[in-house]
């Protein structure tokens, strides 16, 4: 049975409130069948993206922590619990919206929908995208005619795969795809095996000194021509892409070569051969082994190797931040692991992925490390003891 | 391997729900579940302060309007026919955001009783 306003009235006079105190409309509250459901706070951003029809997705494997995820961003999903109850209801008008009804009626009937105790609460977090590299570490790509690439067993990954297992926005995955150079083979994402991108480095690097191109206007389509019969078109171009920045001049597409990236990975190729290196040999070494007039320089090699410049003779040797655990405390205890104290310097390279939005590598160090002075250099050790 | 898709249900505009917030729990009087039982009656103050009366007992609140907006979801698991409308897999759960919520209407002060008959002095 509907109330009525006579009701409603009785019980205004019953409680001794003057309905002359009271805006004209007044709601009854029933409960409905009492359905299911979820609440889920959103930050303004994403409430205008519902609103314009765009979904969100949840992701994560059975043994993860769910992380919900929009077109571009990552949020960590967690229930929050409250001791007071949270009534849905629809149809349920402010003054606000009572006042812009032309004609008010006395009483409304508003059903609840459902109730809970709980809600969705939301926290931007970090894309976690250390799997993806480890997903396609699991298979690299060695060229077209590698025994691999007849083995249908092994794994292999499509964008919407990778959508499936990586706890990220799509934007993120597809950045950190190009962070990681891979490459869409075949509808594959693959990433190289480190001696086959040399393999192509060098014949780029090559074709250039034979050619006396410059470093900074390199011709794609000559470089496709005179490479393609060694290497797949694909492959040279998806090097050219991975080391250089592409332009186009005079309706013909160029690459400016970086001479950064080009050290870089000519470091890492020496350095991977030995557990460590005498600096002043490596430092040789390197600038024999880079492209003519190249300059090699430390500077190059941040969050790849590291220096030690207390041990006699002073050495360096590969250590990449990629290789480090991707949590705030374990990665400070792994670098912690590794050398009791850190210059801010030194430690920079390794940490700066970890910062969030407004979060500096200050903070981080603030938070996970302690800093004491070392003959007049400030040094920054683990809080606790590092087992 | 999972992901679960959080989508509205058409182009149409979402609904505008209110949440309505109230301390401890209500519990129906024989036990009987809420469904189909009155809450109350809710009423404004012309200066817009909501007043519920729940049975014996009058609550004075406030309404908040949201920094933070809820979204209303509702779950749709594998089974149900309506799932594959928006050509979804039908196969997999995924939770249909039936409407948003702006505003609050929270009750935080204890309820005052309703007296309605006292005794006369004898």
């Amino acid at each position: 049975m509907p109330r009525t306003r006579a009701e409603v009235d009785a019980t205004l006079q019953a409680a001794k409130l003057r309905a002359a105190e009271l805006l004209p409309t007044a709601l009854s509250l029933r409960f409905g069948p009492g359905a299911a459901c979820c609440l889920l706070e959103l930050e303004p951003a994403l409430c205008r993206r519902l609103e314009a029809g765009s979904s969100l997705v949840i992701r994560g494997e059975k043994d993860e922590q769910a992380v919900l995820c929009s077109s571009d961003k990552t949020y960590e999903l967690k229930v929050a619990d409250t001791s007071n109850l949270l009534l849905c209801v629809p149809g349920c008008k402010t003054p606000a919206q009572l006042a812009q009804e032309e004609e008010a009626p006395d009483l409304m009937h508003a059903e609840i929908f459902g109730f809970s105790n709980n809600y969705w609460e939301l926290r931007r977090c970090r894309p976690k995208l250390q799997k993806l590299r480890k997903l396609l570490k699991e298979n690299t790509y060695e060229g077209p005619d590698s025994p691999k690439e007849m083995d249908s067993n092994r794994s292999k990954y499509t964008t919407e795969d990778l959508l499936d297992v990586i706890q990220a926005s799509e934007e993120e995955i597809m950045a950190h795809l190009q962070v990681l150079n891979a490459c869409e083979i075949g509808g594959y994402w693959r990433i190289l095996e480190f001696d086959y991108e040399m393999k192509l480095l060098n014949h780029v690097t090559q074709l250039v000194d034979s050619e006396s191109w410059s470093f900074s206007k390199v011709p794609l389509s000559i470089c496709l021509q005179e490479l393609g019969p060694l290497e797949p078109e694909e492959m040279i171009e998806h090097c050219l892409k991975c080391y250089g920045r592409k332009y186009v001049d005079d309706g013909e597409v160029y690459f400016e070569l970086s001479a950064d990236k080009i050290c870089r990975t000519t470091a890492q190729m020496l350095l991977q051969n030995a557990v460590k290196f005498n600096l002043a040999e490596f430092q040789v070494v390197w600038q024999q082994s880079v492209p003519e007039g190249m300059a090699t320089s430390l500077d190059q090699l941040k969050g790849l190797a590291l220096v030690d410049r207390h041990s006699r003779p002073e050495i360096i040797f590969l250590l990449k931040a990629d290789d480090l655990p991707e949590g705030n405390q374990e990665r400070f205890n792994a670098l912690f692991s590794l050398r009791e104290k850190w210059t801010e310097e030194d430690i920079a390279p390794y940490i700066q992925d970890l910062c969030g939005e407004k979060q500096t590598i200050g903070a981080l160090l603030t938070k996970y490390s302690r800093s004491s002075m070392q003959n007049g250099v400030k040094v920054y050790n683990s809080r606790r003891p590092i087992s | 391997m999972v992901q679960i898709v959080i989508s509205s249900a058409g182009a149409e505009g979402l609904a505008e729900w209110v949440l309505m917030e109230l301390q401890g729990e209500i519990e129906a009087r024989y036990s009987t579940g809420l469904a189909g039982n009155l809450l109350g009656d809710l009423h404004y103050t012309t200066e817009g302060i909501p007043v519920l009366i729940v049975g014996h007992h009058i609550l004075y609140g406030k309404i908040i309007h949201l920094e933070k907006p809820f979204a209303v979801l509702i779950k749709h698991t594998p089974g149900e026919q309506d799932c594959d409308e928006l050509g979804h897999d039908p196969g997999t759960t995924r939770y249909l955001v039936t409407a948003l919520i702006k505003d609050k209407i929270l009750f935080k002060t204890r309820p005052k009783p309703i007296i309605t008959n006292v005794p006369k002095k004898v």
